[in-house]
């Protein structure tokens, strides 16, 4: 299917005000000096979780005002629910951050009515993808542990296996 | 820094002072995912430790003895005098924050008590309450506090959150290892009682049997035959692993691991083909069956008790000195501690390699080098057939293990072995490998599956800068040189970086060694096809 036309327009200093906001909002729902560590060390590999919402925050708010083209959503969406997942978060939490945007918006686009609506539709949308992917991370890390016991014995059992 | 970023002045300076009321007050939640099982009583009763009980992290009553808060207090008396580094760590920090943000746990977690900085704190402040004048005097001000049963909980809950990696302790501009801060509040937590089973466990296992899962002699040699065959079935090379053989030149020391689990079982393949193809007079013992020492992860006392019997077996079985394979810990304890406990080996020579007549002269203490630097020599001079495009399904990276990399400097061995065996390496960003490497997040006796959240916190780092490798170049391979590494990165990498495996340095040795009299390769050590099914271009490196 393809993405639809954007749905509002928003201009530079908007996007930088509302993805500004809406990190530092994200922020602090870490400890305050971990917020501020997320929020100032710029080297990816140092700081993967700040560089992770840094980057992905944006995207993410592109697609709400723009196209929403799901599967770009997701890509974007899968690392920071991958590492929201396995954090200090209840699921309300690790997703809650979407919701977020909506006060945000209000405060900063120039937006009413029928187009505010279908902001706030994408919103939820948006919050249900997260969820989603948060459901497969929460899967995924009890598959791993059940297959992490059986590597650890794998000689034995294969030598037993040969033996039988 | 990207635009996004808040500006600097919406933003106060980072105070690594730990915020008074804050942290001290509050106490930890035991959240199932993030912290390991208790040990269990039979393992304690074995190993005759204090305090055996049936208990857990989680449970309101830990079924402290009495006195539990003298036997500390006496226990760290002692130790302050005891450990002369123990009471400068305890004095000398400044708070400068150089460590705070260096800790994988503190970056994957955001929990500001993962601060290297403020870990050590924990212990500190107790150490202030009670060890020094300012912190009897004014305790709040000293920022010192009482011993209460929530702090011992919260000393459990975060010094079995501290991998001993030491990256930290690359940046302190002190030399403050926090490493050892750990080491010495668990062995205060061991004297009542609290610990892991997953250390406690291996610890009593390797003390009864020789290896941390309990297998017995008959089970070891149960083992490495079926190695001998498979090896047979894969290369059509049959060779001799010769088991306890008094007077062989070389005992060799693997992790238990690798004759148990997969994917360390490849590198197992791996060594006994390079030993057959230079001839190596070499014995396995089915008692010194364990390269690793969780006694590291327990008390120096245990580390004493376990690593003796690497000695001991040489000596009896009067080799002329030892190889260890590819574990981690194992070369901490030989690199520092070894010596000093159970040492000096005069009974034992200096290592020679035989094929080379190379004198390794940093060993002439421990007499024991590490495989890769046999091997690295080997290749050096030329002693190896090898043909790397053996190798060429593979897009290699190396994970630089914390405790060779940190603990013995071991950076250069493991690359130019790669360089040589494969055709496809590739490196992680600089500041995630070598010194500054990043730890799995499994180590130190906490790679259990009850603690699986918090080893993917942990281990975040490391797979971060792997998926940076395989997004640019493609990397499929993650190789490394230690036990632990290999149990726990599979997991890791299956969560955060699909796709990409893991194997040991020698199982890519053992993939590129052209052997005499074996029959066409068409598959690798793990029996999955070669990519181009060709004979072989074999290059004398
Ligand atoms: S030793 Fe490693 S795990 Fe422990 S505090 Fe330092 S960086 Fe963190
Ligand atoms: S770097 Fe060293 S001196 Fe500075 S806060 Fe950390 S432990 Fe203390």
């Amino acid at each position: 299917m393809d993405p639809g036309p954007p749905l509002i327009a928003v201009s530079a200093a908007e996007r930088e005000a509302v993805v500004g906001r809406w990190l530092a909002r994200v922020l602090a729902t870490y400890p305050e000096q971990t917020s501020r560590f997320l929020a100032r060390e710029p080297d990816r590999f140092r700081n993967p979780v700040g560089h992770a919402l840094r980057e992905g925050l944006p995207l993410l708010f592109d697609e709400v005002s723009g196209a929403f083209d799901v599967a770009r959503i997701e890509g974007v969406l899968d690392e920071i629910m991958h590492i929201r997942a396995v954090q200090d978060f209840r699921a309300s939490e690790a997703v809650g951050f979407i919701f977020f945007l909506k006060p945000i918006l209000r405060e900063i686009l120039a937006a009413s009515g029928a187009t505010l609506e279908a902001l706030d539709r994408r919103i939820d949308q948006l919050a249900l993808v997260a969820f989603d992917l948060y459901m497969k991370c929460r899967e995924k890390v009890a598959e791993i542990r059940v297959n992490e016991a059986r590597q650890r014995l794998f000689v034995l059992e294969k030598a037993a296996g040969r033996r039988m | 820094m990207s635009e996004t970023v808040p500006k600097p002045d919406e933003l106060v300076q980072i105070d690594y002072r730990p915020p008074v009321r804050d942290w001290m007050h509050t106490p930890v939640q035991f959240r199932r995912g993030t912290f390991c099982y208790a040990a269990a009583p039979k393992n304690l009763k074995y190993l005759e430790m204090p305090n055996p009980r049936d208990w857990q992290p989680m449970d309101e009553d830990w079924k402290l003895p009495e006195n539990w808060r003298e036997i500390i207090l006496e226990g760290m008396r002692e130790r302050l005098e005891k450990f002369r580094s123990f009471r400068l760590f305890m004095d000398i920090c400044v708070r400068c924050g150089a460590c705070a943000d260096k800790c994988h746990f503190y970056i994957g977690s955001g929990d500001p008590k993962n601060m290297p900085v403020l870990r050590a704190e924990l212990l500190r402040s107790v150490y202030r309450r009670y060890f020094t004048l300012a912190g009897r005097l004014a305790p709040k001000l000293a920022g010192a506090r009482d011993l209460t049963v929530d702090v011992l909980k919260e000393w459990f809950y975060y010094f079995y959150q501290c991998t001993e990696c030491r990256r930290c302790s690359v940046f302190c501009p002190y030399g403050i290892d926090t490493a050892e801060v750990t080491m010495l509040a668990r062995e205060l937590l061991n004297l009542v009682g609290c610990n892991i089973n997953w250390a406690i466990e291996p610890v009593a296992n390797c003390f009864r049997t020789g290896n941390h899962l309990g297998v017995q002699p008959h089970g070891f040699k149960d083992s490495i035959e079926f190695a001998v065959d498979e090896l047979e079935d894969l290369t059509g090379v049959r060779v001799e692993v010769p088991i306890m053989k008094k007077g062989a030149e070389v005992l060799f020391i693997m992790p238990s691991a690798d004759y148990f689990a997969s994917p360390h079982y490849y590198t197992l393949l791996g060594y006994l083909l390079l030993f057959h193809h230079v001839g190596l007079d070499y014995t396995v013992s089915a008692y010194a069956s364990e390269g690793g020492n969780f006694g590291l992860f327990t008390s120096h006392e245990m580390i004493k008790r376990l690593n003796d019997k690497m000695y001991r077996e040489a000596r009896r079985l009067k080799v002329k000195y030892l190889i260890g394979g590819e574990c981690g810990h194992m070369w901490r304890v030989i690199h520092q501690y070894m010596d000093t406990m159970n040492g000096p080996a005069d009974f034992l020579e200096v290592p020679v390699s035989p094929v080379t007549g190379t004198r390794f002269e940093h060993a002439a203490s421990t007499k024991m080098i590490h495989i890769c630097e046999f091997t690295a020599d080997l290749i050096r001079h030329g002693k190896l057939k090898l043909d790397p495009s053996r190798n060429d399904h593979w897009k290699v990276t190396f994970h630089d293990s914390c405790n060779p990399a940190r603990a013995m400097g071991l950076l250069e061995e493991p690359r130019y072995i790669l360089r040589n065996v494969a055709r496809h390496f590739y490196e992680m960003p600089e500041n995630t490998i070598r010194e500054q490497t990043f730890c799995c997040g499994s180590g130190s006796g906490l790679g259990t599956d009850e603690n699986l959240e918090m080893r993917l916190r942990g281990g975040l780092p490391r797979a971060n800068a792997v998926k940076y490798v395989r997004d640019r170049f493609g990397v499929n391979l993650l190789t490394c040189i230690c036990a632990i590494d290999k149990a726990t990165l599979p997991p890791l990498l299956d969560y955060w970086v699909p796709g990409v495996e893991v194997a040991g340095v020698h199982e890519l040795v053992g993939n590129a060694l052209v052997m005499e009299g074996e029959k066409p390769r068409t598959t690798d050590l793990r029996g999955q096809p070669l990519a181009s099914i060709q004979p072989p271009e074999v290059t004398h490196a």
